[in-house]
Formats: C-alpha cells, sequence, structure tokens
C-alpha cells in the first residue's frame, strides 16, 4: 500500500513538474494521469505495484469533491441571477454530446 | 466566529458525517436525486447557514480532502490501463466518438453561453462541464472561472446523464452497449459511468475510458475554444 502511494504521488508531481517547467495550460494531475497510463503500457511499473492505492483512491473519489460542492454556498447570488443559462446550456449540451458520441460509436462500431 | 469551527478537524469531520449519512439515505431510497454527492453538499451547506458559519471556516478542513483529487486524477490512469484491454480491438471507432462528442460539448455550451449573453466567467466556469470534477475544477481554474461553479454545474450533469441519459439514448435509437457507455462517459463522467457499469461490465469498461480519454481532451481543448470563441 505504501509502495502503490508512493508511485501515485511521483506521477502526480512529475506531472505538476512537467506542468511546472514547460508552462503547459493543462493539469499538473492530468499530465500525471497520462504519464503513470504510458509507464503502465510500457512495463515501467507493475500494475500490482500501484494497483492498492489507485482503486482506495477511486472508491473515495466521490468524498474529494465534497468540499468543492459546498463552495457553491459562497456564490448563491451569481446562481440566482444566471441560474437560467446555467440549466439551458448544461441540459441542451449534454444531450447533443450524448447523441453524437453514441452515434458515432454504434456506427462505426466492429462488434456489430 | 467560536474558534472551534475554523480547527481543521470540523471541516473534515462534518465532511465525513454528511457522506456518511448520504450514503446511508442512498441505500434505503434508491432515489437518483439522492445521489450521495448532492445530498451531502446539500446537509454541509444547511448546517454551515443554520449555524452562521462560513464557508472559509469550513475549508480548513475541507482542503485537505480536496487535495486528494490530485491524487486521484493520476489513479484513473491505471484504471485506463485495467479497462484499456478490453476495447484494444475497437479503438479507433471509441477514440473517434469520444474526440468528436468531446469538442463538440465544449464548443456547444461555449456558444450557447455567447448566444445567451452570459458573463465570461460564467462561461468559463462551465466550459469543462463533461469531464470528472477533479478535472473540470483545475481547467476552470486554469482558464479563468469559478472552481465551485463549475463543481456544481459537472455534479449537476452527472446527476442528470446518470438518470436521463440511458433513455435519451434508447429514444434516439443508440443502442450499443459500446455506444451507450462511450456516450455516458463522455458526457456525463464517472456520475455517467456508474450508471453505465449498472446497465454491464462492457458498457462500464467503455464509459471508464470514454471518461479518462474525455478528460484529457477537454484539459487541452477548452483553453484553446475559450481564446477564439469567446
Amino acid at each position: 500500500m505504501l509502495k502503490s502511494l508512493f508511485y501515485i504521488f511521483l506521477f502526480l508531481i512529475l506531472g505538476e513538474g512537467v506542468k511546472h517547467f514547460f508552462d503547459i495550460p493543462i493539469a499538473g494531475n492530468v499530465v500525471g494521469m497520462v504519464l503513470i497510463f504510458f509507464a503502465l503500457k510500457f512495463k515501467i511499473i507493475k500494475l500490482e505495484d500501484v494497483k492498492p492505492a489507485s482503486d482506495k483512491l477511486i472508491k473515495y473519489l466521490v468524498l474529494f469533491f465534497v468540499p468543492y460542492g459546498v463552495g457553491l454556498m459562497v456564490y448563491a447570488d451569481l446562481l440566482r441571477q444566471h441560474w437560467l443559462v446555467l440549466v439551458v446550456a448544461s441540459v441542451v449540451s449534454t444531450v447533443f454530446t450524448l447523441y453524437i458520441t453514441g452515434f458515432i460509436q454504434q456506427k462505426w462500431d466492429k462488434h456489430e | 466566529m467560536n474558534k472551534f469551527f475554523e480547527l481543521p478537524i470540523f471541516g473534515v469531520f462534518i465532511t465525513l458525517l454528511a457522506f456518511y449519512i448520504a450514503g446511508t439515505v442512498k441505500q434505503r431510497y434508491k432515489f437518483i436525486l439522492l445521489n450521495p454527492v448532492l445530498v451531502a453538499i446539500a446537509l454541509i451547506i444547511t448546517f454551515l447557514v443554520a449555524f452562521d458559519l462560513d464557508f472559509e471556516d469550513y475549508n480548513q478542513g475541507g482542503q485537505y480532502l480536496g487535495f486528494f483529487l490530485g491524487p486521484s486524477v493520476v489513479a484513473l490512469g491505471v484504471l485506463f490501463y485495467e479497462k484499456y484491454r478490453q476495447i484494444q480491438h475497437n479503438l479507433v471507432p471509441f477514440l473517434a466518438a469520444v474526440c468528436i462528442g468531446g469538442v463538440f460539448s465544449i464548443v456547444n455550451v461555449v456558444l450557447i453561453c455567447v448566444f445567451m449573453n452570459a458573463p465570461d466567467m460564467i462561461i468559463k466556469s462551465i466550459a469543462p462541464k463533461s469531464i470528472t470534477t477533479p478535472m473540470a475544477v483545475e481547467v476552470s481554474e486554469i482558464v479563468g472561472g469559478v472552481p465551485s461553479i463549475t463543481a456544481g454545474v459537472v455534479i449537476a450533469v452527472g446527476i442528470f446523464g446518470n438518470a436521463f441519459g440511458p433513455a435519451i439514448l434508447r429514444f434516439l435509437n443508440i443502442t450499443s452497449q459500446a455506444a451507450i457507455g462511450a456516450a455516458l462517459g463522455t458526457a456525463a463522467h464517472g456520475i455517467g459511468t456508474a450508471r453505465a457499469l449498472e446497465d454491464g461490465e462492457l458498457t462500464g469498461a467503455y464509459s471508464g475510458l470514454a471518461l479518462c480519454v474525455n478528460g484529457v481532451l477537454t484539459s487541452i481543448i477548452t483553453p484553446l475554444a475559450i481564446r477564439y470563441l469567446m
């Protein structure tokens, strides 16, 4: 568990480092995620060495974003003012995104 | 305010308590709006407002939990690797579907907001609405949005996709497991993926992968979309 947690944080700090030193507008944790994927794919690290910590983190993922959600209370007035555009844009765009993604996947699928 | 509520343990404790209560409620009543995150947030906000406490007091502890979003995103890369082998043979259609859907999502939501005369700050906050919260809040921060508004919108979009996604897709004649999975993961990230997993292992794998791919894609595209569309 400790070893796997070390690996996760190692790739997180690598990702943050890449973001910092190359000054790219992509979150360090996303860079870390891509790096750990390729490290696994090219067998630089072993799946069983990272799996214990990554499974636990993913299991409790939703807990970690509760504080951001609570932060909404600071913006109550702003939400009251702009709720219509937020609702319309979210719903319309989500329906379209669902359809376009599903449509392309189904059309080009190699299963059916 | 009372110094007790500024102790980090207060924020951490109340979050764990609210999350535990929300989980229990969810198990008792299988109703979609009782999403544990939504219920936990509502409980905490209600408590803070009722006792006249500031978000800053709560966040003394809350930020410690929020910190773990960073390593959790890295952990998603591990999940991606595990699922990747299941869909390797179907990789090209999958990547095409997720990339086109993902780019469309950003462009579409930004244009709707511009058309409805929304202020810049709202547009920047809502642009990464389709990707998982930990990535979306980072993107929001990078492009100059408000991470908390992004988190709220993202969670709402996920719940919408979870509740209505499969019905909408069926209505539009999308029936293959791969397609439902890819669509739910691309449009409604982790909360949509939870629904895809109920549908089956294959649907869940496609959805989990779509969430990872679209997360990376949206992180790259959003700053560009904001620059050229606004």
